[in-house]
């Protein structure tokens, strides 16, 4: 093998050291490793960029009473192949007279931010706990947040709609305590749709927060105090910092999902909670716009990629070891 | 036991060795001045400024911290040596707030800290790992306790910049703590605790993340900033050597008690037990019998030599009791004619003989089976007539260099 030689060498005169030198030996790999690299290129290939090439050209199109129900895109007449691109469904979101699709994208986004920070708030101290349990402890809690999850998704749901609806455990109790005397609205609001969000994406926040909170470096705590850092200083100043990798994703975790989060609001929240989730089903199955529909899912994805990969891209540039 | 102490760069040669040859010194950083001969404190009418007294540490099954008292003045770098468990670091995390004492009081300036939170004591603490930030810059970190002070600026950066220059860092402000090399981040790491100007420094293990040679150059580098800022500091380390370079007084400690408080060259020379005397040095052991004592003169009998061993002082202990016999190895001369003297020496074999460069150890096997150790420096190493292996050698020592140890 070559000799490995570094990038950086010291001069005569020249002081100090420069910041070690980020050096990835140029490996061979093997056609062994390359076919395991290859597995989750193809799983991604086939069930994520070909769904997202086939949802991106029928967004081009435009409805028709067919099977499949739009116009193709590519046409041959008379031996001359002709491609006709209709750009109507993206000018139709952004156009639309009641500002239908852009008010559901801002409250999507809305609920799920909100949703993000309530489970960040929630889970941070769930994590810590489970971070500074003894081991036989920590199973035990472990066990308490996954298992929720053996149970289908939507069966939670509709245990959350009997808990919160008119006559539901909440409600009842209430009322016989005497704390109120005519039940609580509290089915079909924001509020439902925020517990729901919020009971089901907890886990994917906690997992990561807890997988940082055990790598931190107790000695950093212990020097923020040292250095005159009251508690809620020093968990700004020094644990938080520490865990920023967690804290990103576990909001990435949540976040992303909680947009386009359909069953949640279409069973909690109310007729007036229109996410994006829901547009979507409209347009796909009651509306049967399969281009418009999809130029909708086009539109959501690039609002979501953009501020990612920019900030992604952020973290590379101020980035080093934190 | 590893024995490069600076103890064996003594003067001393085969032929002309005389008792006040050997120069103990604590390593010279003082130019002219033996600091193991410094007064102590108290003689210095020096005013405490830590008190501790009976603090004691339990855990669900030990004790770490067994009702210990200790006063340290201003200006002086104390030491608290002890192997690991010992609860030095348990003590030194009492007085930094990390854990709270069972019992006891910590007094510093004249006030009981005990129920003080770590961020409302006027001390502040060297961390082994050195715990630098590693989001912050280096400025940013030597800021970071001042701004929590919530002082101006100018003020801050002021302070900074004074900072940096006592460590020498100016040119690496910018730097984050992973760009720097293990001797600059301890820099850092001092500069950063020395910033908040503390009554009381704490280090922890401060060379333990250091690789050996950078760790003797960066001792004395310590001690001249700590002596020119005049802090007080107190220092927890396992390493012997380290204790004796940087320490004014050290505190040997065992299974969470004192077992002898003093200057290195007190303790070296006359350690106040069995534990300290192995402790600190190497040292040659033996198990003796007082066959008689007066005010002049003690003669003891010890079942590995031939020869009685002679003291010039009394022992309080009434004759025919036990006690040990320490010899420091650099205080046992080796020769091959056969002294003139009574007592205080013994014969044996050359067994083995180690260089190490500085200073060889003579390994030599007396008639008892003992193995007794000389070092010799190796001034004379190649020198004719030295013994070498399986040579029959007589080893003899000054009465003064024989330390008498009932317990």
């Amino acid at each position: 093998m070559a000799a490995v030689t570094y990038g950086s060498v010291k001069r005569p005169g020249s002081k100090g050291h420069r910041p070690p030198p980020r050096f990835v030996p140029a490996k061979k790999i093997s056609w062994r490793e390359r076919a395991i690299i290859l597995v989750p290129y193809l799983w991604m290939i086939l069930f994520f960029l070909i769904p997202f090439l086939i949802i991106f050209k029928i967004s081009f199109s435009i409805t028709e009473i067919a099977i499949p129900p739009y116009s193709p895109i590519i046409t041959f007449e008379e031996g001359a192949m002709q491609i006709i691109l209709h750009l109507e469904n993206y000018t139709n979101i952004f156009t639309d007279p009641d500002g239908t699709y852009l008010r559901s994208y801002l409250k999507s986004i809305q609920v799920a931010a909100f949703s993000t920070v309530l489970c960040l708030i929630i889970g941070y101290p769930i994590a810590w706990a489970l971070a500074t349990s003894k081991s036989a402890t920590r199973n035990i809690l472990f066990l308490l947040i996954i298992m929720p999850s053996w149970t289908s998704f939507v069966v939670r749901i509709y245990a959350w709609m009997t808990i919160l609806k008119r006559n539901g455990i909440i409600n009842d109790i209430l009322m016989t305590l005497g704390i109120i005397d005519s039940p609580i609205h509290m089915l079909q609001t924001d509020l439902a749709v925020y517990i729901g969000i919020v009971y089901c994406y907890l886990p994917y926040m906690v997992l990561p927060l807890f997988s940082a909170l055990m790598k931190v470096d107790n000695s950093l705590i212990e020097a923020a105090q040292d250095l005159g850092c009251r508690p809620i200083k020093t968990f700004f100043k020094a644990l938080v910092p520490q865990t920023r990798s967690g804290i990103i994703a576990g909001s990435m975790l949540v976040f992303i999902p909680a947009i386009g989060e359909y069953v949640i609001p279409e069973l909690l929240g109310g007729k007036d909670s229109i996410l994006i989730g829901r547009i979507l089903w409209q347009e796909f199955f009651n509306n049967r716009d399969w281009p418009l529909a999809s130029a909708v899912a086009i539109t959501m994805l690039a609002i979501m990629a953009i501020p990612i990969i920019w900030f992604f891209k952020n973290q590379r540039k101020s980035g080093g070891k934190a | 036991m590893e024995n490069t102490t600076p103890q064996n760069q003594s003067n001393t040669t085969l032929s002309n060795v005389k008792p006040g040859d050997t120069v103990v010194s604590k390593q010279a950083h003082l130019p002219g001045e033996l600091p193991g001969k410094k007064a102590s404190p108290m003689e210095q009418n020096k005013k405490p400024i830590l008190q501790i007294q009976g603090l004691t540490k339990n855990f669900t099954n030990f004790t770490a911290v067994n009702n210990v008292d200790l006063t340290i003045y201003e200006g002086e770098i104390f030491a608290l040596l002890g192997s690991s468990g010992c609860g030095k670091s348990t003590l030194l995390r009492m007085l930094a707030g990390f854990e709270h004492p069972s019992a006891g009081h910590i007094i510093l300036d004249g006030e009981d800290i005990v129920d003080l939170p770590p961020y409302k004591r006027t001390l502040n603490m060297m961390f082994q790992s050195y715990a630098l930030f590693p989001y912050m810059t280096v400025r940013q970190n030597i800021a970071f306790g001042l701004k929590q002070e919530k002082l101006p600026k100018d003020v801050i950066n002021e302070r900074v910049d004074k900072m940096l220059k006592l460590v020498h860092m100016e040119e690496y402000v910018d730097r984050k703590p992973y760009q720097l090399s293990g001797g600059q981040r301890q820099r850092v790491a001092l500069a950063r605790s020395l910033a908040k100007e503390p009554r009381l420094l704490l280090l922890d293990e401060p060379m333990g993340a250091l690789d050996k040679k950078l760790r003797e150059q960066m001792r004395l580098e310590l001690v001249d900033i700590i002596n020119s800022v005049g802090v007080t500091c107190l220092m927890v380390t396992h390493d012997q050597e380290e204790a004796m370079t940087m320490a004014d007084r050290i505190a040997i400690m065992d299974r969470g008690e004192f077992v002898q408080i003093g200057g290195p060259r007190e303790i070296y020379e006359n350690p106040n037990c069995k534990f300290s005397a192995e402790f600190i040095g190497s040292v040659n052991m033996f198990e003796c019998t007082l066959t008689t004592s007066s005010l002049e003169r003690s003669i003891i009998a010890c079942n590995d030599f031939e020869r009685p061993i002679e003291l010039q002082h009394d022992i309080d202990i009434a004759d025919g009791m036990p006690l040990s016999i320490a010899l420091r190895p650099e205080k046992v001369y080796i020769s091959h004619e056969e002294p003139e003297e009574e007592t205080n020496w013994c014969s044996g074999i050359v067994e083995n003989i180690a260089y190490l460069g500085d200073i060889s150890i003579y390994y030599v096997r007396l008639p008892s089976g003992r193995i007794i150790t000389s070092t010799l420096p190796n001034v004379d190493r190649f020198k004719v007539g030295l013994p070498t292996w399986d040579d029959r050698v007589y080893l003899s020592w000054d009465p003064e260099s024989c330390i008498a140890l009932t317990f």
